[in-house]
């Protein structure tokens, strides 16, 4: 090796390193990472507490992971170079044809999923009204094949008929009317919901359910309100190469439709679509505004039965469909709605809001891992 | 504070570097001195106390051993004995006490020793190990007092082998200690032999180690016979680039600062026979257990019973120095099984037989021994030796199996290769000009794709650091 290309290779190894240092030192700190849709740590503070109990080089630590300098590209540059040693995923994430990316299913904690559906059975045999049933399977089921070969992926249909089997309500296959779908644009290609057409087709499984009928798919104008969509898969498998998805809106708002958001407590007038959020990150959340323990839906159907839905976000996309069929609904996420029915039960809420109908509505996911599922039967 | 970390690579480095080379040639050492003690103390600040306890007391008793070895033998022998002691009962304490509270508690049946539960001082077993050869060499008169106390902690805490070794003999470097060269030659040989450990770590250690965390994770009802050896195999090599990438950076960074270090490792796994193994595997605490262990207690020097016997007692606390806990010890039992039966008569049945078997039964005997080395107990390595070797209800083969086969080829590949010296014989062949742009080239790639591993990487383990 020559002289010159020892001192080179001295010359590249110490610039890079007082390069980034530099960089690090000079940029200002990130707040929120767009491409990974989550705060970054800050820089920690420094006392002699924290210094010696550890938290602070602790901290410190994760503060310059985050704000290295184009944390972006480097995470990119990962995600490639592990699927070009032959890798068919990056961080549990998988890349299949058409851009498409699909986070692989694992079965659940069998205790935990008894635990919740004990709380469904326990509500469908106190309540005094009809429960309804449904769970949502993901894109790891419905499209299961686009997966690499012998990709370790745990069925959801075994969870979704264990479930069936001792929920004590009236179940909604959801799952068949997804499956005989399954060649269409029903999930996103970035995201772990269901598209508005995939909602649709869960809306018709659900109105045959329960007896009523759905309008068919011609009766909506389609039009697409962002082509610039890149969801929470996205995000977290760090591919960021694909190409984004369409979001859709098939059932507009009613004229007679008043929304009521209780997210602070206090009822505020919102839409069914929060326009606003289609210029933000999580442009998902544009279907009723995102997450909120309780949202209400009053339509001109003033002789229409009432529903209550306990549900996840799959839901946010599906209440507009629900419209024509209902004069109220509520909507509760119990994830947030937590410390309100500490005092107040879901039977309670039954009886004292004059719900004609329930309906638990959970993606299988949600459902099988969520531990507030519980409050259902208390 | 380990070096594969952003905080390491990108602001320890680069002021640590920048500020020695700065500084006149009488300060660097104490410059060394200091952010030595900020590389230790980073993750528990409090044991720097101990690191200053444990620099002072060993700096006092080698005066005093070098005071009295040539006037008063007995007075000499009682500061090396009492040092030794210290030393010991130091590493003893911090890391074994709690193995010895529950062994007490389990024999007695009552919990009469309460266990501390004190978080392990980083490295303390390697620094134990390297600080008490000073005055033992001292005392033998195999090296010179060293009177200046920074130099002396220089050296103890010295942070490119602190944590994780090479376990760097007193005398091996204490000329270097006041008069080192630096030159262009030995710093690029530094950066290039960092970056190679670097990637060897971040690149090959960490991704294969996800292989060995699945399977490892795996409920024995599903872990197949192949499953199993693809897990173990797997373990075999996030060891092997784990541990040698780390000294590979420690001797990398030991010669951008001057420093030139003794190898650690040359290949183990090309090894013909388990001794050869353990002459080729972590080469310095071997070294370490020969000439303070073994050869004082008489060696091969007592007769062929007594040999035996010292081979066990030294792979017994060879095994015990790797972890608190009695799997370690049995690990070092197994070994010194097959160092003894090799002794007796299966060197020179090998030496007779063709190379590949002597391959074969070399890397099975290392493979088995991780089992025994990684998992935390007997009912754990006794169910994945039965699925290893068919016994268990896990069957042979299943698709699972398959996918992480193909998933992992391109890497296992990598690890077969890189565990050889092939990739090192070609390049050396290269003409000189390719082998010149080659390198800047290397190192560039070498330091920031390990990089992009870090920045996006939560899975970063280092499994040595646990000793």
């Amino acid at each position: 090796m020559t002289k010159t290309s020892k001192w080179i290779q001295i010359l590249l190894f110490t610039a890079l390193i007082s390069v980034f240092l530099a960089l690090f030192l000079a940029m200002p700190d990130v707040l929120f990472s767009e491409q990974e849709n989550r705060k970054l740590t800050q820089a920690p503070q420094f006392t002699l507490e924290n210094l010696f109990s550890g938290k602070f080089t602790q901290k410190f630590e994760s503060y310059i992971t985050d704000q290295f300098p184009l944390r972006d590209r480097w995470i990119t540059v990962k995600a490639r170079s592990e699927l070009l040693t032959g890798k068919k995923e990056n961080k549990g994430v998988y890349l299949c044809e058409d851009d498409t990316l699909i986070e692989a299913y694992k079965a659940p904690d069998p205790a935990q999923l008894e635990k919740n559906i004990d709380a469904v059975r326990t509500l469908s045999e106190s309540a005094d009204v009809p429960v309804y049933f449904a769970l949502i399977p993901g894109a790891a089921e419905i499209h299961s094949s686009l997966l690499p070969k012998n990709a370790p992926n745990d069925s959801q249909k075994d969870v979704i008929n264990f479930c069936y089997e001792n929920s004590g309500a009236v179940n909604v296959d959801i799952y068949s009317a997804l499956q005989s779908h399954s060649d269409e644009y029903i999930f996103y290609r970035t995201d772990h919901h269901w598209t508005s057409l995939g909602a649709y087709y869960g809306y018709t499984s659900l109105m045959d359910a329960m007896g009523l009928g759905h309008s068919p798919l011609t009766a909506f104008d389609r039009r697409t309100v962002t082509d610039e969509f890149f969801g929470t898969v996205y995000s977290k498998s760090g591919i960021n190469w694909v190409k984004p998805d369409t979001i859709e809106i098939f059932a507009e708002q009613d004229e007679a439709t008043t929304v009521l958001n209780y997210s602070e407590g206090e009822a505020v007038k919102t839409e069914l679509y929060d326009y606003g959020c289609l210029e933000k990150k999580d442009k998902y959340s544009m279907f009723m505004g995102g997450i909120t323990p309780l949202i209400t839906v009053e339509t001109g159907n003033t002789d229409a039965p009432t529903l209550l839905v306990v549900r996840d976000s799959y839901m946010d996309s599906l209440a507009p469909f629900l419209q024509n069929s209902f004069s109220k609904i509520y909507f509760i996420d119990l994830r947030y709605y937590k410390t309100q029915f500490m005092q107040s039960s879901i039977r309670n809420f039954i009886r004292e809001n004059s719900i004609d109908e329930v309906l638990v509505c959970y993606s299988v996911y949600n459902f099988a891992t969520d531990a507030n599922v519980f409050l259902l039967g208390l | 504070m380990v070096f594969s970390s952003l905080l390491f690579m990108f602001i320890y480095l680069p002021v640590v570097l920048a500020v020695y080379y700065i500084s006149p040639l009488k300060w660097r050492n104490l410059w060394l001195f200091i952010v030595n003690l900020v590389f230790y103390g980073w993750g528990e600040p409090v044991y720097i106390a101990l690191m200053l306890f444990s620099i002072s007391i060993n700096y006092i008793n080698a005066i005093m051993i070098d005071k009295y070895r040539d006037t008063n033998q007995r007075k000499a022998r009682n500061f090396l004995t009492f040092n030794t002691v210290i030393n010991l009962a130091l590493l003893a304490f911090f890391k074994y006490f709690d193995l010895f509270a529950a062994t007490i508690n389990q024999i007695v049946g009552t919990e009469i020793v309460a266990p501390l539960g004190l978080a392990l001082p980083i490295g303390i077993s390697f620094y134990t190990f390297q600080t008490m050869s000073y005055p033992i060499d001292l005392y033998r008169g195999d090296t010179r007092v060293q009177k200046n106390f920074i130099s002396f902690g220089t050296y103890v805490a010295l942070f490119p082998q602190l944590i994780a070794g090479p376990i760097v003999r007193y005398r091996d470097v204490a000329e270097q200690l006041d008069y080192r060269v630096h030159s262009a030659d030995k710093f690029s040989s530094g950066v290039r032999r960092f970056t190679i450990g670097l990637a060897k770590k971040v690149l090959i250690a960490n991704n294969i180690g996800v292989l060995w965390d699945t399977y490892s994770a795996m409920p024995t009802t599903e872990l197949t016979v192949v499953g199993s050896w693809i897990g173990i195999i797997a373990f075999t090599f996030q060891i092997y680039f784990d541990f040698s990438g780390y000294s590979d950076m420690a001797i990398g960074l030991g010669r951008m600062l001057g420093f030139e270090f003794l190898e650690n490792f040359n290949y183990p796994y090309i090894s013909k026979t388990v001794t050869e193994f353990w002459r080729r595997w972590h080469i310095s605490l071997g070294t370490w257990f020969r000439d303070y262990v073994y050869i004082p207690l008489g060696g091969n020097r007592r007769g062929k019973y007594r040999q035996l016997l010292n081979i066990a007692i030294v792979w017994a606390l060879t095994g015990l120095w790797h972890g608190a806990n009695w799997t370690f010890m049995l690990w070092g039992m197994y070994y010194a099984l097959f160092l003894i039966i090799e002794k007796l008569w299966l060197l020179k049945a090998l030496d007779r037989a063709p190379n590949f078997i002597g391959h074969i039964y070399t890397m099975i005997v290392a493979i088995c021994g991780w089992v025994l080395f990684q998992l935390d107990s007997l009912a754990e390595v006794s169910s994945y030796y039965k699925s290893m070797f068919g016994f268990a209800e896990g069957g042979f083969f299943t698709s699972t199996d398959a996918y992480y086969l193909e998933a992992f080829a391109v890497m296992l590949i990598v690890c077969v290769i890189a565990s050889t010296p092939l990739l090192k014989n070609l390049f050396n062949r290269l003409p000189e000009k390719v082998r010149s742009v080659a390198a800047p080239v290397l190192v560039v790639a070498g330091l920031l794709i390990p990089t992009a591993y870090l920045v996006d990487s939560s899975y970063n383990p280092f499994l040595y650091f646990r000793f």
